[in-house]
């Protein structure tokens, strides 16, 4: 297994919006007039050839995520960005992280999605749940105190409906579906990998080992990343078990140029703009009343106040960098870097290195992807340079052949009374052939007398 | 589920200045705080989303001439906010269990903003128990044309300003900048409000139900009320049986702390004329 798995996220932000210091928020209030759909077309274009790209580049994965009513990131429903890189890769894995199951009248909806999605990748697809971060709820008709029940019940139904044949009946608190008999089913079995975002919250991380999911660490200094990690580490082993290095990914923006000054001078003003303007949100948008425990709140708030931690808003680039929130420089200094920050927190997974940020140019974008994988990515992978995917036995089968050589004809087969074939069933891949539709006719042409004229 | 189980435990901070320790009713599970001083007409307050656990002076104007009854909400000052609670249906049942073990057979109720909306149900359920319902800047009804401002999108000090129409009021009712656990508590109190508001912002059935009511109704609002837009209370005034609409000069959103005297006696008035 290879030290380290790099995937490339895409929050999809959309930059052309006035500067931090003019805007109450980048979220729930600045106006939606501030879109202009066919930059917004461009935009995307770009941001969805950068995906595709990071298969040929040899990332481990491409990651998608949903919000809503916002710049900082204009996916509010990652499925349909997941189902077109779907088509536009072949085999990188593909993940969604996630869907925001409370804000969904019906949970299914993302069972029936998602399973969509592993049919037709073949297997790719990686479920990240989360509950949506606070900002999501004024977007909905779902009150936040509701979140964390909502979430719990979506899950627990959308793990069944994978998983357990149908129909059945869901009888829950918050949903009530007579019939759950989703179609398709996923192919990954028991069901594709589930990936948790969060912010190291106890809940969380007993939830994550209890289930023994991915935990997926949210922008974070260090520090922070790390005692999540080890709370989450303590967790499982308080279940029995030792929590695998798989189990831990960590979103750290990394940009990677010729030299340290010259990865700075690139980077700066676009990392920058992710957490200064993308993630300006006013405390009352960020924690709408019931999303938090009283509790929780009043731990937040109170670190908030002793200046143990700031607002991402307000963070300096400096900050950024000395608290590894990000990681900018040369090739060996993001290899040590990242060397030093995994085997620091423990993770198997780094969320953000060599990607796209905030309102950086395609140009530059490309440039981070290709410096990072020809000169970053081969010093945490085995000799064969493969990213741990390619060494795994694919979920699907490449072709019909090997389909139909590993399987053979299906159990069932579409059969039909067919006219002139009496009352056998006939199989539709034969319907259309007479002899096999009345057998008698094969005696025909003896039976009839000769005509040699 | 239980009766019993709460969202959460939490302290509850006791404000600097006009706290009382409440009475405690065990209300299927729920120890329901309340303040209750006075004779006369027994008249029930449900209080609005903020400024608990503090016997108002206009609380103490009431009791004067009243036996005037302050529950505190789940949620609220040192009432609980139990699981079970989810809606005003909720709340309703909760109130009718409380006014039964207080031996409150018939009572006049007043509702004031959000306590408003929770009257209107409560009316609405049981209009025979009421022998009036008066509604003080009230929310609860669907305005078409311009809800008005999204309360939960509020600072704290954008909620103050928009309160107040009387600033200088306003001023004497910050709530205390150094005390960190009132802080704490304001977030409590409006997680509880959103539990019960935050979607949808009205109940299209009140505007049917409460037309079974009979009792005098009188709806009392506010010259400019900058966070329920005035139409509100018009509206109230609209839908309630021979109802009495009454605008108190200078007042915003907070009549009980922006004109007191002005609304107690209002109310009294009202009370002692419906009693009659």
């Amino acid at each position: 297994m290879n030290k380290l798995r790099f995937y490339i996220f895409n929050l999809m932000p959309y930059p052309h919006i006035p500067p931090a210091s003019e805007i109450q928020s980048t979220w729930v209030s600045l106006s939606n007039k501030y879109y202009d759909p066919h930059r917004g077309q461009a935009l995307y274009k770009e941001y969805i050839d950068q995906l595709a790209a990071a298969e040929q580049f040899g990332f481990d994965g491409v990651a998608v995520n949903e919000h809503h009513a916002n710049f900082y990131g204009t996916m509010p429903s990652p499925n349909i960005i997941a189902a077109m890189l779907v088509q536009r890769t072949k085999e990188i894995p593909i993940a969604i992280v996630g869907n925001a199951i409370p804000l969904h009248g019906n949970p299914l909806r993302v069972a029936e999605e998602i399973a969509m999605l592993d049919v037709i990748s073949g297997g790719r697809i990686i479920s990240g749940f989360v509950r949506g971060i606070g900002c999501e709820y004024f977007n909905n008709g779902i009150a936040p105190a509701d979140s964390v029940e909502r979430f719990n019940e979506a899950h627990d139904l959308i793990i069944k409906a994978w998983t357990v044949d149908g129909p059945f009946t869901w009888q829950g608190d918050h949903f009530y579906i007579p019939n759950v008999n989703p179609i398709p089913r996923p192919i990954q079995k028991p069901h594709p990998p589930i990936w948790i975002p969060g912010q190291g919250s106890l809940e969380t991380l007993q939830f994550i080992a209890e289930h023994k999911y991915t935990y997926m660490m949210v922008f974070s200094p260090l520090w922070f990343t790390k005692m999540a990690f080890d709370g989450l580490r303590e967790e499982c082993n308080r279940l029995g078990y030792d929590a695998p290095k798989t189990m831990f990914n960590a979103c750290v923006p990394t940009y990677v140029a010729e030299t340290d000054e010259q990865a700075h001078r690139e980077a700066k003003a676009h990392l920058s703009w992710v957490f200064n303007t993308g993630l300006k949100i006013p405390d009352q948008f960020f924690f709408p009343p019931g999303y938090m425990s009283t509790k929780s709140f009043r731990n937040f708030t109170g670190l908030l106040q002793k200046g143990k931690v700031k607002r991402q808003t307000d963070l300096t680039y400096d900050e950024l960098i000395a608290d590894r929130y990000i990681i900018v420089g040369s090739p060996e200094t993001v290899k040590n870097e990242l060397g030093h920050y995994c085997d620091e927190v423990g993770a198997g997974g780094i969320i953000g290195p060599g990607g796209p940020f905030g309102p950086m140019p395609n140009w530059m974008v490309m440039k981070n992807m290709q410096i990072c994988s020809e000169e970053v990515l081969p010093e945490f992978r085995e000799a064969d340079g493969l990213p741990d995917y390619q060494r795994e036995k694919p979920h699907s089968y490449r072709s019909l052949a090997e389909l139909a050589a590993v399987k053979g004809r299906p159990e069932e087969t579409a059969r039909s009374l067919v006219t002139g074939g009496g009352d056998t069933l006939i199989e539709h891949r034969m319907a259309h052939v007479p002899e096999v539709i009345d057998p008698t006719m094969e005696q025909a042409p003896a039976e009839r007398p000769a005509s040699a004229s | 589920m239980s009766y019993i189980d709460v969202v959460e435990k939490i302290d509850v901070p006791k404000p600097l200045r006009h706290y009382t320790a409440p009475h405690f009713e065990q209300v299927l599970g729920l120890q329901i705080a309340y303040r209750r001083e006075g004779a006369g007409e027994a008249t029930v307050l449900f209080h609005g989303a903020g400024f608990t656990r503090m016997w108002l002076p206009f609380y103490a104007m009431l009791a004067q001439k009243l036996d005037f009854i302050a529950p505190e909400c789940p949620g609220f000052g040192e009432t609980p906010m139990p699981k079970w609670v989810r809606s005003f249906d909720d709340l309703t049942i909760l109130y009718d269990q409380l006014f039964e073990q207080l031996g409150l057979n018939r009572i006049h109720l007043i509702g004031f903003s959000m306590g408003g909306w929770a009257a209107s149900e409560f009316a609405s359920y049981y209009p025979r128990r009421l022998k009036s319902l008066s509604l003080i800047t009230p929310v609860g009804l669907r305005l078409e044309d311009d809800p008005g401002v999204d309360i939960f999108q509020l600072t704290p000090p954008e909620l103050m300003d928009r309160l107040f129409k009387d600033k200088d009021v306003m001023m004497q009712w910050l709530p205390d900048g150094e005390n960190f656990d009132e802080g704490i508590h304001m977030y409590s109190e409006f997680s509880a409000a959103a539990r019960l508001m935050w979607a949808p912002r009205y109940n299209l059935a009140l505007e049917r139900r409460l037309q079974r009511l009979t009792c005098p109704t009188q709806v009392i609002g506010a010259e400019e009320d900058r966070l329920v837009p005035n139409a509100m209370s018009d509206k109230f005034a609209a839908v309630l049986p021979h109802c009495k609409l009454t605008r108190l000069d200078g007042t915003g959103h907070e009549p009980l702390l922006e004109r007191p005297r002005e609304l107690a006696d209002t109310l009294i008035a009202f009370i002692e004329e419906a009693s009659k």
